[in-house]
């Protein structure tokens, strides 16, 4: 089978390269083995906060000197970093998401645990506070779902506290929630978006104004609209204070939405994704990456003029970690990787940890090399890349979506 | 804030030896105080295999221990059910362990009046098919798992039904003395760092290794040295019976199988006495069980390795030789008076978690005897709580009718207890640990009633975060749940920081496969999406003072 | 050489990073609060049965074995596999009549499709209906599948095999229960296809039902019998030089995944020689083997539904890729969706509801699609998509048999032997 070009792994930056080169007109293949990272998602994407030891408030881009020479935004640059990244919201409405943000500014989202963190964009309904403006809120209701577990009030509330607006906490119940309670364990965010609409959200705002009376504004946890905007619509219209949600532990139901929306704009440009597949072997000759091989197609190869390896860090098997070697596991690329496992880790849990920047060796244009040789046709972005910590510096959306759609541009000439 | 009540006995030490001297002192009528550094099974106790010993390990090399665990393992099986797992056990001989040690093994076995049947090597593959297929000989005996974190409780428990006072988070940084009498000891909290005064009229040392510096404090001198052990927890369990090589014993040569998961260990090595707040497994010990361990089993070549850790046992000097250098075997009950003048003060070390109940029985005869108290000891008779139903009635019910996954592994640990942790709603059995399957009411029960402060605290109790993903999504829901209870958000959240923290420490020797996929997704989630980070992980509670 | 390799245990089970995904995609969950969800049901609950037999919930006979759950786990955990492992192994209960019933395709579609007309009329009666509701809880609102008085088997025998080995190239075909008693128009659609392109098709020396329904039912002595004698069968046609073609997505998942993951079964050597026929025939148009040549008066809307299984195996892009190269047909998406039947699940009169719940999404995708048809390689997802949404529902094969210009492709792969007569 013969495409345009491949895309290897369906997560945030697979998509987004593969939303860019199906618009281009190319025939275009997502190869997604199992669901991605992108499903824990806070409704947030971070471009930079985090540089130089100090939090990054204005003009992020203006900071990326300050990071090594080899990191993703260095290679790309500044300039083109914009150009990239400037297109983001664009996609993202395309795919119907509603976000907020710029690139000359972070904002602070609101953690599920009560801290403020630097963000870019930030989902329609979900915080994005004004760094230096004082909060919008004199007193918020902090409203729990009965039984919920993935939701802290009382950590939000110390969080809030601090910055001086007074918490109101409630918990509300509404029996169409009943069914998911008879199970210990499904009571879930991502089940009960599903049983959270039409009457169901009329009933649960009637008491979330019971219990909101007299506050400015109901922080909840993200527990509506894992399909459709709809169900989010109608509670804040029902709702006679403003509505923000709080993203919860896995999955999110931002995450899941965000992850099918773009999947579905992918598909309706015309793009083929392959749930469930893994790359088990490709086929590189005279610096071009050839034809893959799946498990799932077995002896039928997918050849394609161009693909993109998006496969992610070690949490989407990017990258595996045995005993004794760390290495790529689809077409076997070079790595930048310590030797050795006692130097792939720090003891203390909140030390930068060396295993999370490791990844594939690649050129400026960000192809990856196969024993000591460039793939020309082949490009790395995401979490698969070497040389930079996401979690540390707050990088990862950006450098995904960077890296992604520098590649589509690459390849699709756009 | 002054303790001004009188104690007949302070015991020092919450490990399994502490609390059962607390159980048993307290059962005898005297007025008692158990004080805990930090939690109780924070030492050797909650750091070693978890095997319910039959003796035969020692009846080739040390009858007299074997004699003295098949008798204790008998009794606990009667009074502490509800800790126990009577597996069986094997001890295996393989090509390279030949099978004149096996020969020698049942006949001294016997002599130690432990059951010790011998099986056909196919035989033993078909009872326990996760053993070597290369076996060549198999000895069947008594063995079983005994969980240390509930015994210990249990004990506690008891002791406090009894009307003993329980403190943990309680260093004895000085004794009290009149003259050559210890009258009582002198404590920092590791909460608030307020220093305190309990008088008693006899204090016992249980504090493992620890009781080295305890007996210098008190102006005498035991020497101990600390031989560290390392073990490694793999994810769910490979066998069903508890494996030995049938061998002089050595490293990493005893496989459990404890609760949902099993256990390969240890090893063994002496550490300088500085080292014995740091333990941690190195490298080169997590090849050697590994090794070693895939001769036993060759499944753990391919099974899921959650985590390592390592305890530190007490070697005692043998007070016969001058010289200090010959280790004593078996119990060490030291009376201070007779061995260096000072009154009112008991040593009770070495044994093993086997006969923490005849140490404890030891050290409370002799505080009795100092006392003048004349009350025979009930602990071998006794069940203690969570075993205490005269009929199996509540266990085979468990086993009958259909109780919900949860319920039924909140049976297996709490035993006749269970009934105290509330279900009267759905809220009530929602999970919080789902790979452990503890719901907010045992949550609840556990921090209301077995001493829960922390986190690290209600993972002892309830095995909340001791399953596959370590952690990564109980541990907020706990803090949660906890902060209800503690009602500060700042120090929940810097226990939670720290949980995490302790929980890495016992994953990054295993850290590769699914283990660092689990921590790299870990450190996602508290990290990135929660925000947690070095400025909310100061640490609290588990820290030693000095 | 390392001490540890990756895991390889059973089912892959102890990878579950429990990161809560699975029950994100599982259709049960949705519609049952008494199912565990596949995180419970499967790796979670499996540490609990290895340390003891007595924490296996009966609870997880909900599970539809779909596996929806194994093609969303970024960590490639069986976990369809190690709940229906677990129900084999561990359930007390013994399967009932009725499932016994169930299990059983090919004796009843035997039995039935002898009395066809009567049987047909029979189940369709009100009053048989709720008979068979109230007696052996099979629900009253399930149409039952129309059995048809001519086997596929006597129909091939009859007018097919005769001309069959005329062809320079051969495949054999395991037409399962359902081409078999159901629905021979099928695999005479299929036959047709394959001959225009210069194919033959021959049977299996012997065959029967593949056991999805058996293994669903527990009926593993049963099912695994049936599938040694397949296996068998299979082996003979490869050792012949023969790939072994499939026109449904279940059988064939069964075949390749279920024998040797549920039934123990090592298929290995013959495993790369089961195909569906959409997969095969993609591959010989791609190489440039063969040629299509469609009718130019075809004109269709058609909605693609990825059956679950499909969906596992992977393989439908080669359905869809087919059924974009029709020109007439109007080739229309639909967001992939358990249509809530899983073979024998939805007739059971306590699943009904769960059954219809779970795949009403889909339903109504289908009816707002305003198609002519739904293609799809499963007749289970046919019967409950026919039944509940009014649509009619057609394999891929057949609807290029429809579309095809016999003559034409005759031609263009230059095949002179006439084609077969209905």
């Amino acid at each position: 089978m013969k495409f345009d070009t491949i895309i290897i792994g369906g997560g945030l930056s697979g998509l987004a390269s593969g939303i860019e080169c199906a618009r281009a007109g190319q025939r275009t293949a997502i190869i997604s083995a199992g669901q991605s990272a992108l499903h824990f998602w806070s409704g947030s994407f971070e471009l930079l906060g985090q540089a130089g030891g100090e939090t990054v408030i204005t003009d992020p881009l203006s900071h990326i000197r300050q990071l090594d020479a080899d990191h993703p935004y260095r290679v790309i640059g500044a300039d083109r970093l914009r150009a990239l990244l400037g297109r983001v919201p664009g996609l993202l409405a395309d795919a119907g998401l509603k976000v907020s943000g710029s690139l000359d500014a972070n904002h602070l989202r609101l953690t599920p645990l009560g801290f403020m963190k630097p963000a870019w964009l930030t989902l329609s309904d979900y915080i994005a506070l004004d760094a230096d403006a004082p909060m919008p809120w004199k007193k918020v209701a902090l409203v729990n779902i009965y039984s919920y577990l993935d939701f802290y009030p009382r950590f939000l509330a110390a969080g809030l506290a601090k910055k001086g607006v007074k918490c109101h906490m409630g918990t509300v119940n509404i029996p169409q929630l009943d069914i998911l309670r008879r199970s210990t364990t499904e009571m879930r965010a991502t089940n009960m978006s599903r049983f959270l609409t039409n009457e169901a959200v009329d009933d649960l705002a009637f008491k979330i104004n019971e219990v909101a009376a007299g506050c400015d504004a109901v922080i909840m946890p993200a527990i509506l609209g894992i399909f459709s905007d709809e169900p989010v619509e109608r509670l804040r219209r029902a709702v006679k204070c403003p509505v923000w949600f709080i993203p919860t532990t896995p999955a999110s139901v931002p995450g899941v939405r965000c992850q099918l929306s773009l999947r579905d704009l992918f598909i309706r440009l015309g793009g083929e994704f392959l749930p469930g597949d893994t790359v088990k072997r490709g086929e590189i000759t005279d610096g071009r990456l050839r034809r893959i091989f799946t498990v799932n197609l077995g002896d039928m190869p997918l050849e394609a003029d161009n693909f993109v390896i998006s496969t992610g860090s070690f949490f989407g098997h990017g990258l595996i970690a045995d005993m004794e070697h760390i290495y790529e596991p689809a077409l076997g690329l070079d790595l930048n990787v310590s030797k050795g496992r006692t130097a792939w880790y720090d003891k203390d849990f909140y030390a930068p940890q060396p295993y999370m920047t490791f990844g594939v060796v690649t050129d400026e244009d960000f192809h990856p090399s196969f024993h000591g040789r460039t793939v020309g046709n082949l490009y790395a972005t995401g979490a698969l890349l070497a040389g930079f910590n996401a979690l540390k510096e707050g990088s990862g959306a950006g450098i995904t979506l960077a890296t992604a759609l520098h590649a589509a541009s690459r390849i699709t000439g756009v | 804030m002054e303790n001004t009540k009188d104690y007949d006995v302070i015991i020092i030490g919450g490990g399994a030896t502490g609390a059962g001297t607390a159980r048993d002192c307290a059962m005898r009528g005297l007025r008692t105080i158990l004080i805990e550094r930090l939690d109780f099974t924070a030492g050797a106790t909650g750091r070693n295999h978890g095997l319910l010993h039959s003796g035969a390990r020692y009846a080739h090399t040390d009858p007299e221990s074997a004699v003295e665990c098949i008798k204790e393992n008998i009794i606990l099986k009667r009074i502490a059910r509800h800790c126990i797992e009577e597996t069986g056990g094997l001890f295996v001989s393989l090509p390279e362990d030949g099978l004149d040690y096996h020969a020698a093994f049942i006949e001294d076995c016997r002599k130690a009046g432990i059951s010790a049947e011998e099986l056909d090597p196919t035989e033993a593959l078909r009872i326990e098919p996760s053993v070597n297929p290369a076996i060549i000989g198999a000895v069947k005996v008594p063995d079983g798992s005994i969980d240390p974190f509930r015994l210990t409780t249990a004990n506690v428990m008891a002791a406090r039904m009894n009307g003993a006072d329980i403190m943990t988070y309680q260093e004895v940084v000085g004794f009290l003395r009149e003259g050559t009498r210890i009258t009582g000891v002198r404590l920092r909290s590791h909460r608030d760092g307020q220093e305190r005064e309990i008088r008693g009229k006899v204090t016992i040392n249980a504090a493992g290794i620890w009781g080295h510096h305890l007996a210098r404090l008190a102006g005498v001198d035991i020497n101990m040295y600390p031989a560290k052990g390392s073990l490694l927890i793999f994810g769910h369990r490979i066998n069903n019976m508890v494996l030995n090589r049938c061998r002089k014993p050595g490293d990493a040569d005893i496989l459990v199988p404890g609760d949902t998961i099993c256990v390969i260990g240890t090893t063994s090595t002496r550490i300088p006495y500085d080292q014995i707040d740091n333990m941690e497994v190195t490298p080169a010990e997590v090849d050697l069980l590994l090794r070693e361990g895939t001769r036993l089993s060759p499944a753990m070549a391919w099974t899921r390795i959650l985590r390592a850790y390592a305890g530190v046992r007490p070697l005692v000097a043998d007070d016969s030789d001058p010289s200090g250098r010959s280790i004593s075997r078996g119990i060490v009950c030291l009376d201070h008076t007779k061995r260096d003048g000072l009154d009112g003060f008991i040593t009770i070390t070495g044994g093993k978690l086997m006969t923490y109940r005849l140490m404890a029985q030891e050290a409370t005869d002799l505080a009795c005897r100092k006392l003048g108290v004349d009350r025979k000891c009930e602990t071998a008779q006794v069940p203690l709580p969570g075993s205490d139903n005269t009929d199996d009635d509540r266990r085979r019910r468990a086993h009958i009718i259909e109780l919900s996954t949860e319920q039924k592994a909140a049976e297996e640990r709490h035993g006749s207890l269970t009934g105290r942790i509330a279900s009267n709603d759905d809220a009530e059995d929602a999970l919080v640990c789902e790979c452990e399957q503890v719901s907010v009411g045992e949550v609840n029960f556990a921090i209301e009633e077995l001493h829960v402060h922390n986190l690290v605290n209600l993972r002892r109790r309830t095995r909340m975060g001791m399953g596959t993903c370590q952690g990564e999504l109980c541990a907020c829901r706990a803090a949660g749940l906890l902060e209800r209870h503690e009602k500060c958000a700042r120090r929940t959240l810097n226990d939670l920081a720290s949980f995490l923290d302790e929980r890495w420490h016992g994953m990054y020797p295993v850290c590769w496969g699914e283990t660092l996929v689990e921590i790299q997704f870990t450190s996602w989630l508290y990290e990135g999406v929660c925000g947690l980070d070095t400025d909310t992980a100061s640490p609290i509670g588990e820290q030693p003072l000095h | 050489m390392t001490l540890q390799q990756q895991n390889i245990s059973d089912n892959n089970f102890e990878s579950c990073i429990k990161c809560t995904i699975c029950t994100v995609y599982c259709p049960v969950t949705a519609v049952n609060p008494d199912y565990p969800g596949p995180k419970q049901a499967g790796p979670d609950g499996e540490r609990y049965r290895l340390k003891k037999p007595f924490f296996y919930d009966e609870a997880l006979k909900y599970c539809l074995n779909c596996k929806r759950c194994e093609v969303a786990c970024p960590n490639d955990v069986r976990i369809g596999d190690i709940i229906q492992a677990a129900r084999i192994k561990y359930a007390k209960s013994r399967p009932s009549l009725r499932d016994t019933m169930l299990a059983n395709t090919d004796f009843v579609g035997t039995m039935a499709s002898t009395f066809a007309p009567l049987v047909n009329f029979t189940l369709g009666l009100h009053p048989v209906k709720y008979l068979m509701d109230t007696t052996m809880g099979i629900d009253r609102h399930r149409t039952f599948p129309k059995y048809s008085s001519t086997r596929f088997e006597s129909w091939y025998r009859r007018k097919a095999a005769r001309t069959q080995s005329l062809y320079s190239r051969q495949t054999a075909y395991f037409h399962g229960c359902y081409v078999n008693y159901n629905f021979p128009q099928l695999g005479q659609d299929f036959v047709r296809v394959f001959n225009a392109i210069g194919i033959g098709v021959r049977l299996l020396a012997r065959e029967k039902c593949c056991g999805v329904a058996k293994i669903a039912n527990r009926c593993i002595n049963e099912a695994t019998r049936d599938a040694e004698l397949n296996l068998r069968s299979i082996r003979e046609a490869v050792d012949n030089g023969l790939d072994v073609l499939l026109t449904s997505s279940t059988c064939c998942f069964t075949i390749r995944d279920e024998y040797p993951h549920l039934l123990h079964l090592d298929n290995a050597d013959v495993r790369e020689h089961i195909a569906l026929a959409t997969r095969t025939l993609y591959r010989l148009i791609d190489e440039g083997e063969v040629r299509l040549v469609f009718r130019k008066d075809f004109h269709k809307r058609v909605a693609y539904h990825v059956p679950c299984h499909m969906e596992k195996l992977g393989w439908g892009i080669y359905s869809t890729s087919l059924l974009k190269m029709i020109p007439g047909l109007e080739f229309v998406h639909l967001n992939p969706h358990c249509c809530g039947i899983a073979g024998t699940y939805g007739f059971k009169k306590e699943y009904y509801d769960y059954s219809q719940g779970i795949g009403r999404p889909l339903f109504d995708q289908i009816l707002e699609s305003k198609v002519d048809s739904v293609a799809t390689d499963c007749e289970t997802c046919k019967w409950q998509i026919e039944m509940s949404t009014g649509v009619p529902v057609e394999n891929p094969i057949s609807l290029i048999a429809q579309a095809l210009d016999v003559e034409a492709t005759m031609k263009a792969n230059g095949v002179s032997i006439p084609p077969v007569a209905d």
